[in-house]
């Protein structure tokens, strides 16, 4: 008697029980298809969520890093009562003096420019916009990290005689003027009419949805004379660059310390500024959007998990359906493992069938989502494994129950079965 | 003397717990050697069923003792049963037990496959033995295409593809008319004589269990009477029951 006759030890051929598992699903479609759509929700209900996630993790990343590295904003802040403190730009004064002590004595910042904002209407020929209108000196675009696409900065002599010059973000650009060149063209703002001088590149959104690219950019001091009537070397904001990622921290710490001492404040009382960074913003965001993954990845697998109860439900059926044909091969010699596995393989096939169906259908509806709202989404190979691997599981996880409910048959009883 | 193929020593089997219980067999000692062609009688009831199913490995006594030629049975586990039942034992039973919507022909390979044979070979001893019952044209039919006596006839072959020393009918000619009962019969006989499989029959039909060489009858739990028998000739009985009014396999 050869090894593969001895009977023992030796489970039936995987082969066999696929193709048994197979005919057991042909001879019940309706009810197999049921059975794989619970599956099929499920799967790719996780595709979509994991899709989704990521994607909208690597767009907010992406939006960060196009705010410019290292970057950390002061501004003036309202230091009247501490419970409800003030809006920004309320009460504190912040001047381009301060910007200048901050890049001559803190070590490990290396570059701060002024910034002014408003909001203003802007006129060329027949059209009329509402958009952001900045002041700021030349090395802003550096450190905003705004490429310049066509024409040029404005000079030194521009700022110092506070030359009616601007540059145009790329959607103001395209408001204004279309697909025409931009550069040398007039532009008017209230009164007074501006040249352009330059058009910068695209960037995008900031993470909280602002149009980064709707905006026009001249120097500070034009702004202040033409713009928004403000004394002299006042500012909104001082972008202060740290000159690496790492160290954003000690800078804040540095620019924190000179500032109180410029501005007259001992330590530990509430300062008239406010300090942010990119950090914060980084892990405010990643925080929210953890919180919403984790929600809709439970979700999900609630829908998996409803999905294989349904496979349970259509096991227990088919087991009790196949009482006698379990009796039978019982009789004729089939082990406890023999029937377990006929059944288990079953329901794995079930849920494997809803696995790669569902996998399919998830990618199908992130492609249209995709390109429906014009986001990036990204499934990474390591989700596509992840979903079938789920699937996988479910089935040898909600099949086990039933699969074990046959293999315990008493084959008497079972064959007596009608 | 050669030992007993079948040996059962003060086996009884107790059903149910607490203070119901139903003594099923009570002191069964039974030898049954290699060869012989038994026929267990007796009234529903009896325990006839009870003894089968002991024999049969798919029931273990309550107490005492089982042999299957080397092997003690009565304290295997149920796989340890199982591996018996494949090796050693050939069932047909009255209501044929095939596996609906399968083919004649993977209904015979069934036993083989869970001995782990591999499918050629698995299928050529199917066909072998098919043609030996003598439904090589029906190989590829399913059981709702084929006749009782033809079904039961797929079942003895797969009771035989092993080459299990023992078969077990229980109640094979219970839905046949009389005419298929003794050719079932006269085929069970014939494989008895030319290739000595030791057949245990269990009937209520008295013609039928002329036809075996030993005649063990059950009362209550308790063999009543075994007595050795001049075996009548099923083949000759389905001769004397002349012309049959249709062909039983022009089906």
């Amino acid at each position: 008697m050869t090894r593969a006759e001895s009977g023992g030890g030796m489970l039936v051929g995987f082969g066999n029980a696929l193709s048994l598992a197979f005919s057991a699903i042909v001879r019940a479609k309706v009810r197999a298809v049921l059975t794989v759509l619970g599956i099929l929700v499920g799967v790719a209900a996780v595709v979509i969520v994991t899709a989704l996630g990521t994607g909208v993790q690597e767009r907010i990343t992406s939006q960060i890093k196009s705010l410019g590295s290292n970057m950390i904003w002061v501004f003036p802040q309202s230091n009247q009562s501490s419970g409800a403190r003030g809006a920004r730009g309320g009460g504190g004064r912040l001047t381009e003096n301060d910007g200048k002590a901050i890049l001559r004595e803190a070590t490990s910042v290396t570059a701060v420019v002024p910034y002014m904002q408003a909001q203003a209407q802007v006129v060329v020929a027949d059209r009329n916009i509402a958009t952001t209108v900045a002041g700021s000196t030349r090395a802003y675009f550096d450190v905003r990290g705004f490429t310049i696409a066509t024409g040029a900065n404005f000079t030194d002599t521009d700022e110092r005689t506070k030359a009616k010059v601007c540059l145009l973000g790329q959607t103001a650009k395209e408001n204004l003027f279309g697909n025409q060149d931009a550069v040398g063209q007039v532009i008017r703002i209230g009164r007074y009419p501006f040249r352009v001088v330059g058009v910068l590149a695209g960037k995008g959104q900031t993470p909280g949805g602002e149009d980064q690219d709707d905006r026009v950019v001249m120097p500070v001091g034009t702004f202040r004379a033409r713009v928004s009537p403000t004394a002299p070397g006042r500012v909104h904001v001082l972008l202060v660059s740290a000159s690496d990622a790492r160290t954003v921290n000690r800078a804040i710490d540095q620019v924190d310390a000179i500032l109180r001492q410029r501005h007259g404040i001992e330590p530990g009382k509430e300062p008239d500024f406010g300090i942010r960074s990119q950090a914060e913003f980084l892990k405010t965001q990643e925080e929210i959007l953890g919180t919403l993954k984790a929600l809709l990845i439970g979700i999900a697998l609630v829908a998996l998990g409803v999905g294989g109860i349904g496979v349970m439900n259509i096991m227990l059926v088919s087991v009790t359906e196949r009482t006698r044909e379990i009796g039978i091969r019982m009789a004729i010699g089939a082990r406890e493992a023999d029937v377990r596995f006929q059944f288990l393989v079953e329901a794995v096939m079930l849920c494997a069938l809803g696995g790669v169906a569902g996998t399919a259908v998830g990618i199908g509806v992130i492609y249209a989502m995709a390109r429906a709202l014009g986001w990036s989404m990204l499934l990474p190979p390591a989700a596509l494994v992840v979903a079938l691997a789920t699937s996988f599981g479910t089935g040898i996880f909600f099949g086990f129950w039933p699969a074990r409910r046959a293999s315990r048959l008493d084959p008497i009883e079972a064959l007596r079965h009608e | 003397m050669e030992a007993p193929l079948i040996e059962l020593d003060h086996v009884e089997k107790d059903y149910g717990t607490g203070s119901v219980v139903v003594r099923a067999l009570i002191d069964v000692n039974l030898r049954v050697a290699r060869g012989e062609f038994v026929a267990i009688v007796g009234t529903s009831g009896s325990g006839k069923s009870t003894m089968m199913n002991i024999i049969g490995c798919l029931d273990r006594p309550t107490r005492g003792r089982y042999r299957l030629g080397p092997v003690d049975v009565g304290g295997r586990s149920n796989d340890g049963r199982a591996i018996v039942r494949n090796r050693m034992l050939g069932f047909i039973f009255q209501g044929y037990n095939l596996l609906p919507r399968t083919t004649a022909l993977e209904n015979v390979e069934l036993p083989l496959v869970y001995r782990g044979v591999k499918k050629r070979d698995r299928r050529r001893r199917a066909e072998q033995t098919l043609q030996e019952v003598g439904l090589e044209s029906r190989m590829h039919h399913k059981p709702n295409q084929l006749s009782g006596g033809q079904q039961q006839r797929v079942a003895i072959a797969r009771a035989l593809v092993t080459e299990p020393p023992v078969l077990l009918a229980d109640e094979p000619t219970g839905n046949l008319d009389t005419r298929t009962s003794y050719e079932v019969l006269a085929l069970l006989q014939k494989l008895n004589q030319t290739s000595a499989i030791t057949i245990v029959l269990v009937t209520h039909e008295a013609d039928i269990a002329a036809c075996a060489s030993r005649i063990i009858t059950m009362r209550d739990g308790r063999i009543r009477s075994d007595v050795g028998n001049a075996p009548s000739d099923a083949a000759r009985l389905l001769r004397e029951l002349g012309e049959p009014r249709s062909l039983p396999d022009s089906a």
